[in-house]
């Protein structure tokens, strides 16, 4: 084995080869746009295994049009986050009430007195319920997964944007949970499990319940075939 | 049915049940024992005065007595009630006094078996025996204790029949890989000197130091002549402490590597080492989920490396550092570890591509960033308590920020090869981490509100490894964001391409007939 590295020293054309191909739109997201182009696009994703052997969903039955097709959250998911936020919020305006009375009635530093108490604790209530709204509006619009042919494609994030692919064959076990909140306002959460470290990473919120058993059920599937697939 | 004469061959282990070493009664019992007499010790004396004050003393001396009685009864009770037996494809335990467990451990399954003794262990001749599994968060079989020979024996044995059924009879035939030279032990006790505290100390010194330093400023002031000296002095003397600090780390270190020995056989690696507690473990070949190749500052400068490989199981060697990873080479020449790398698993010759340079500057501004908030900190420091220098002083450090960012641009760097994907991140430790494409588990690509500025992304790539728990996963970090997506398909893609290669393989040779090592665990 031996190592080196390819830009030691004469890196100034490789560093604007890169850079331009950053600029072009590389980072096209698969399946973006297939709602437009259909199967045509979907060779393009494919990955170069496919030659080598049918995919894993063509053997596991899986519809073309399930394929590939970028899906959102249930949009109410949004009312879950900003609930769970506001609560939160409700949290943090106490705490900054109480430590603000306190140190009315301990120091100077701010007047003493239950008005001033209630106006930081009212502050930092609304600071973060706003911040949490705003959230709960824009990871929704970032949250997308797609059923592809050999894996699962999940992208999310506000500030940090993370692309997540889960291969059908190191699936181990997919758990949808519901909790009180979900089960009130008609969702469901669908786990998958990898035997990675990062198992809790790959977690779908926000899907209707029937959505939800229906892609459970065929990401088992995929996970099934996928071994006998690749046994050929 | 005792433990002690043991010239059992192969064919005996198997079939048949086995209890403990009896020498483990009195040792489990004086453990057990000694940490009942410290507890005594510290809450002993006063409980005592109570209960006889309350009791009187006979009862007391039989209350003390019936103590001794159970805990030694205890001991003989877990030793007769301790059953291991090692069948055809098993590893069966029947064990507890009170709540009966009968585990049974699928050969297959089985990671590694690690053998351990410390020093009244040896010279009893007694040793513990783990059997870790990918699963759980502590071993699956703990014996303690049975015989050095029979646990040798069982550590053989466990391999010989998780192997090939075809291969049995004939014996595994091991080479010597690698065996530590005492020129290597020597760096290894220098190089493991953990420089990361020297900055920290500095650090510490330099923030605390000065605020002292103005507490006694009118003693100072008297003693000029004094201070002088001490001014010089004590820094020196700071800074021998801290060496030798690093140093005593680093031989302590060296002892626990002591007569390391690594050696190999078709289907897997076997090591041993230690100076005062002995540690021998097995790793098969066919559980191995990534290598790392790690090389500090200083081992970096005098040209040498470790070589470290990590399976999913989980305690490993018991060497503190938690997580599954063994040391396949503590220390050696860095071509050495490449070539052995090499032989574990084919690599080739791989060039690493450096993230793009826009990634320098974007460490030059968190640098710079983080050179100005410690300004703005002793600047308020300065404002509430007053400092005996000026805190713009501070602002000096920026000298270093850019060749710190140049340092840590320049190892970082990832490389796709024919079998594997390589990640190489950090300058004070450089670590490289070799993942066979198999083995990959997710791979997942991220990009902060920083890296998207600058069109830059981090893909982290996930195995079953056990230290990922840690969040020590191969990372390349800083790439180009359309590389970023570029290497995050192509690594999941290439996962199929090579589970399907290796099955052709296997199916070819007819060598796993039901093996299913692709399969992680």
């Amino acid at each position: 084995m031996t190592v080196s590295d390819r830009n030691d020293e004469r890196v100034a054309d490789d560093e604007r080869s890169t850079a331009e191909t950053a600029s072009t739109p590389g980072d096209r997201e698969p399946g973006a746009d297939d709602d437009r182009e259909g199967k045509s696009q979907q060779d393009d994703h494919q990955e170069p295994t496919s030659q080598e052997s049918a995919s894993v969903a063509a053997a596991a039955g899986i519809d073309d049009d399930v394929l590939d097709t970028p899906r959102e959250l249930a949009s109410i998911v949004r009312l879950q986050w900003i609930i769970r936020s506001t609560v939160g919020a409700v949290v943090l305006g106490a705490i900054v009430a109480g430590i603000t009375l306190a140190l009315g009635v301990a120091t100077d530093v701010v007047p003493a007195g239950r008005s001033t108490a209630v106006t930081a604790g009212g502050g930092a209530f609304l600071l973060s319920a706003i911040y949490g709204v705003l959230k709960a509006v824009l990871l929704y619009r970032s949250w997308e997964y797609v059923v592809r042919a050999d894996s699962l494609y999940l992208r999310r994030g506000v500030f940090t944007h993370v692309r997540t692919v889960v291969p059908y064959v190191r699936v181990q076990h997919i758990d949808t949970t519901r909790s009180p909140l979900e089960r009130l306002l008609g969702l469901s959460t669908l786990v998958v499990y990898t035997a990675g470290s990062r198992g809790a990473d790959v977690t779908i919120p926000g899907l209707t319940p029937e959505r939800a058993s229906t892609l459970q059920t065929r990401l088992e599937r995929l996970a099934i075939e996928s071994e006998e697939a690749d046994a050929v | 049915m005792t433990d002690g004469g043991d010239r059992s061959g192969g064919e005996r282990l198997t079939g048949r049940a086995f209890r403990l070493h009896p020498l483990s009664i009195p040792y489990r019992v004086l453990e057990q024992g000694l940490g009942l007499a410290f507890v005594l010790l510290v809450f002993g004396a006063p409980a005592t005065g109570m209960v006889q004050n309350t009791l009187g003393t006979t009862p007391t001396a039989v209350l003390g007595a019936a103590l001794v009685v159970a805990v030694v009864g205890y001991g003989v009770a877990y030793y007769r009630r301790f059953e291991y037996e090692l069948t055809a494809d098993t590893f069966d335990i029947r064990s507890g006094v009170f709540a009966r467990r009968i585990r049974e451990i699928p050969l297959r399954r089985i990671q590694n078996v690690d053998i351990s003794q410390n020093v009244v262990q040896r010279a009893l001749g007694i040793a513990e025996v783990r059997l870790e599994t990918a699963g759980g968060s502590t071993s699956e079989a703990h014996l303690k204790f049975v015989s050095v020979t029979r646990a040798n024996a069982l550590q053989r044995e466990i391999s010989r029949l998780s192997r090939d059924d075809e291969e049995t009879g004939e014996p595994e035939t091991f080479e010597t890989l690698f065996e530590i030279s005492d020129r290597e032990l020597g760096l290894l006790a220098l190089v493991s000197m953990d420089l990361r505290i020297v900055p920290a100390l500095f650090l510490g010194a330099s923030l605390f130091a000065p605020s002292a330093a103005a507490m006694f400023d009118a003693e100072m002031l008297l003693y000029g002549y004094q201070s002088v000296v001490g001014a010089i002095v004590g820094p020196l003397v700071t800074l021998a402490g801290i060496v030798a600090i690093g140093l005593l780390y680093g031989v302590l270190n060296a002892t626990l590597y002591y007569g390391f020995t690594l050696r190999g056989a078709a289907d897997e690696l076997r090591y041993e080492r230690g100076l005062l507690q002995k540690y021998s473990g097995t790793i098969p070949l066919s559980k191995i989920q990534s290598l790392t190749v790690e090389e500090n500052v200083l081992a970096r400068a005098l040209g040498y490396a470790s070589l470290e490989i990590e399976t999913a199981g989980q305690s490993g060697g018991g060497d503190g550092s938690g997580g599954s990873s063994q040391s396949a080479i503590p220390l050696a020449t860095r071509e050495r570890v490449l070539e052995l790398t090499n032989t574990i698993e084919p690599v080739g010759d791989v060039a690493f591509e450096r993230p793009p340079k826009r990634a320098r500057l974007r460490y030059v501004v968190r640098y710079a960033a983080v050179v100005a908030v410690l300004t703005g900190l002793l600047w308020g420091v300065d404002a509430v308590l007053g400092l005996p220098f000026t805190p713009w002083l501070a602002l000096g450090a920026l000298v270093a920020v850019p060749p710190a960012a140049h340092l840590k641009w320049r190892n970082r760097g990832y490389a796709v090869g024919e079998n594997h994907v390589l990640t190489r991140n950090g300058f004070w430790v450089r670590q490289t981490k070799i993942v066979p494409y198999y083995r990959v588990q997710t791979a997942a690509s991220s990009a902060t509100v920083f890296q998207r500025r600058r069109r830059l992304a981090t893909v982290t790539i996930d195995t079953a490894g056990a230290r990922s728990l840690v969040g020590n996963d191969a990372k390349a970090v800083d790439v180009d964001e359309a590389t970023a997506a570029e290497l995050r398909e192509a690594v999941t893609a290439n996962l199929y391409s090579s589970l399907r290669r290796r099955r052709q393989d296997e199916r070819r040779d007819r060598r796993r007939p039901y093996g299913d090592p692709a399969s992680g665990e």
